[in-house]
């Protein structure tokens, strides 16, 4: 606010210092000029008076003639006094009203006020820039988790719409040029409170240069980036800690997925989909000659996928007419790419195509949300839009990055390895998106020590789903996958294991999964609403700087996909869950009580204190 | 019927329940404080707070504080009824037995506190 008034006051210079001129010789002459009392006698006016009548004189309350009737000199000199100092207040005024609408002081008090705010928060929020559709798709997801946001964009009419969106609490917005380092510093990325930079504008090259301004000015920061373009991407990768989310590159894998594995796309849709919501369907394009159209940026990676699945494919960048359709080979084509950047184009594109053929399958790109009706009418197999996309992935990978890798994992599995995970997702879900979390032992093993008490044996997987009301008795929830930091023993005859992520990041694909993301686990850290807390057992959260070490990275991580309900549980070894939300707090019972263990093993209720063991002629412990 | 839990409610119930008779009744009167009854509850309460320790539950952890503090306020209030008399069978002054009861009064919220734990315990487990 320092800067503020500063500003204010030297804007202020002149008229101030006009007023003071003005101020100084009506006192003075008003104490020079003679008057008489109630007597006749002579009379002279304190300094104190005069400033008081002048005072309110020269504001125009006019009080009247205190504490004497005037004399006619020192009306005349009133009278004068009047009209300057009334000029000089309108002045002053004027002025102070002409500053608070000029652009240059508004932003500057716009900016302090936010920087103010920001400085205020005391609790996780994360930094999203672009406040285009995946900026605010996102910003609501957060708002949703209840984490606070603070908002970076530079059109001053998209921060117009945040105050008429029904955000639980209104993310602090400024209307600023992410790309200026100020900017990210004013929106407080390196405050240890921060959790994310996630940059979402609608260009590549302001993305990279945010995400590398904010690498700068806070190594730690976790930051991701919205960029398709492969250089771009590939000049990132070599600087590193930088998530790269590629929705052209998604669509081309999902695209290329539905083709191979359907089953695959529909295991990630349901695990990517709000908990709840009714499970997508799986259906499978057809094989054979592909047309693809519209957006060159767009169908080039697509066209890349479709090809490695071993079909034909054409593609037909740029305006597209029916001519180049059929150049494209859509007489014999099973089915049509429709991505033009625009979404009547799209839709005209299909109908012209299907009148062609008509029994062509479709996936058309989404442009604008409000095209949806438009959308609708072309019936499309598939409906593509990049905000649908992006908003998962960034929620996930920062809630449960677990599930992010365990969704890459996925992708490369063979079908029917995919086919018993959907299977055990709907065994636990029906027909609904299931609840996701990761259930989190802490690497020190304090949790397992407790759980397990003197007993030889570890703790297994199935006894983490244990009721903790009735032991005995299994809660419906299903363990996808197992991360351990280093291959303990207890697990190898499992047959699901893949090699570290390090190593299928450097296999292929994009840099999906930055060394970082491995890093900056904690979800407990991140979110404070119950909801979304971790069932973390210890109190080992890595610290914000210790993350970073090279020396805290895990060297050699394995998941296991499936894993069999006997695997005995490591210290540091991480389960992502699936099944409704409550069993995740009743798990989170299992893992803090131990007699609940301890009944399951023994069958009977443990006797809880002291005296009651040694009445039982139990062993201490 | 678990015979632990049997015991276990019944100290707990019992030390409250003792407590609550020693308590109740106009502080000043001696005939309404009858010093028996409050061995009685000093007594059961230790046998209470010694049933709970070593339970490594955090239901169990509370449990242990609030019998602490209920043992704490009771034995305070029986040695200074101890200390004031001397021993002899002269009634304690007014304001010592007013003292002595409201330490009493204070044990109650805590043994209070034990029962309601006790009692949403068994709620929530159904085992």
């Amino acid at each position: 606010m320092g800067d503020i008034l500063f500003l204010v006051l030297r804007r202020l210079r002149a008229p101030l210092i006009a007023l003071i001129l003005i101020y100084a010789i009506s006192i003075a002459g008003l104490v020079a000029i003679p008057g008489v009392d109630a007597q006749g006698q002579p009379w002279r006016m304190s300094y104190f008076h005069a400033f008081y009548i002048i005072s309110y004189t020269a504001t125009t309350i006019g009080f009247g003639e205190i504490p004497f009737p005037f004399t006619d000199a020192q009306r005349i000199w009133i009278t004068a006094v009047i009209y300057v100092s009334v000029t000089g207040w309108a002045y002053a005024l004027g002025t102070v009203f002409n500053l608070s609408r000029d652009p240059a002081f508004r932003a500057a008090a716009a900016r302090s006020l936010f920087v103010q705010r920001v400085r205020r928060l005391r609790e996780p929020y994360c930094v999203v820039c672009g406040y285009g559709r995946s900026g605010r798709e996102v910003t609501e997801a957060l708002d949703r988790l209840g984490v606070r946001v603070v908002l970076l964009e530079v059109d001053p009419q998209r921060v117009a719409l945040v105050e008429v969106q029904p955000f639980s609490r209104l993310p602090i917005v400024l209307v600023a040029d992410a790309r200026r380092p100020e900017s990210l510093r004013d929106a407080g990325i390196a405050k240890p409170e921060c959790r994310a930079v996630i940059a979402l504008t609608d260009d590549d090259e302001t993305n990279q240069i945010i995400a590398i301004g904010a690498r700068v000015l806070d190594p730690v920061t976790r930051v991701m980036a919205r960029i398709s373009d492969a250089r771009i991407q590939d000049s990132l990768a070599e600087f590193g800690g930088v998530q790269v989310i590629d929705p052209i590159h998604r669509f081309a894998q999902v695209l290329q997925a539905s083709m191979i594995s359907p089953i695959a796309v529909q295991v990630e849709q349901t695990l990517s989909a709000a908990p709840g919501s009714p499970r997508p369907t799986s259906s499978s394009l057809p094989r054979g000659h592909w047309v693809l159209a519209g957006d060159a940026r767009f169908i080039q990676p697509a066209l890349k996928a479709v090809l490695a699945t071993g079909q034909t494919a054409s593609a037909s960048p740029g305006e597209v007419g029916e001519d180049d359709l059929r150049r494209a080979g859509l007489d014999r084509a099973v089915g049509l790419v429709a991505a033009a950047s625009s979404d009547a184009d799209n839709v005209g594109m299909v109908s012209m195509a299907r009148r062609i053929r008509p029994e062509l399958a479709v996936v058309i790109r989404q442009n604008k949300a409000f095209n949806q009706p438009l959308i609708d009418t072309a019936r499309a197999d598939r409906v593509f839009r990049q905000s649908a996309v992006i908003t998962p992935e960034v929620l996930s990978s920062l809630t449960t990055p677990l599930l992010a890798r365990f969704l890459d994992l996925v992708r490369d599995l063979p079908a029917e390895e995919v086919q018993r995970i959907a299977a055990l997702i709907e065994s636990v879900s029906g027909d609904r998106s299931p609840w996701i979390w990761t259930c989190e032992l802490d690497p020190a093993g304090a949790t397992l020590k407790m759980l397990q008490g003197e007993a030889k044996s570890g703790l297994r997987l199935s006894e983490l789903q244990c009721d903790p009301r009735e032991p005995t008795r299994s809660l419906p929830m299903a363990p996808l996958a197992v991360l351990r930091a280093s291959d303990g023993p207890g697990g190898t005859d499992q047959p699901g294991r893949v090699a570290g992520a390090h190593e299928r990041a450097a296999a292929g694909g994009v840099a999906s999964e930055s060394a970082l993301a491995l890093r900056l686990a904690p979800l407990g850290r991140l979110i404070r609403a119950p909801l979304q807390v971790r069932a973390r057992t210890g109190l080992t959260a890595l610290g914000r700087t210790g993350t970073l070490s090279d020396e805290g990275l895990p060297a050699a991580q394995t998941m296991r996909w499936l894993p069999s309900l006997d695997l005995e549980l490591a210290p540091g070894d991480q389960v992502l869950f699936a099944g409704a939300q409550d069993l995740q707090f009743l798990q989170r019972r299992v893992l803090t009580d131990p007699t609940v263990i301890e009944h399951l093993r023994s069958g009977a209720e443990p006797p809880r204190s002291a005296v009651f063991r040694w009445w039982a002629g139990r062993p201490r412990h | 019927m678990n015979l632990e839990k049997v015991i276990f409610g019944f100290f707990v119930v019992l030390a409250c329940t003792l407590n609550f008779g020693f308590f109740i009744g106009d502080m000043t009167r001696h005939e309404l404080h009858h010093p028996g009854e409050l061995f009685a509850a000093v007594v059961v309460n230790l046998i209470a707070l010694v049933l709970k320790f070593g339970d490594r539950t955090q239901m169990g952890a509370i449990h242990l504080g609030t019998s602490l503090a209920a043992c704490l306020q009771l034995v305070t209030a029986a040695v200074l009824w101890r200390w004031v008399s001397g021993g002899s069978d002269e009634p304690v002054p007014v304001s010592t037995l007013a003292t002595v009861v409201s330490l009493s009064g204070g044990a109650l919220v805590a043994n209070g506190v034990s029962v309601v734990l006790l009692i949403g315990e068994t709620l929530r487990q159904s085992r």
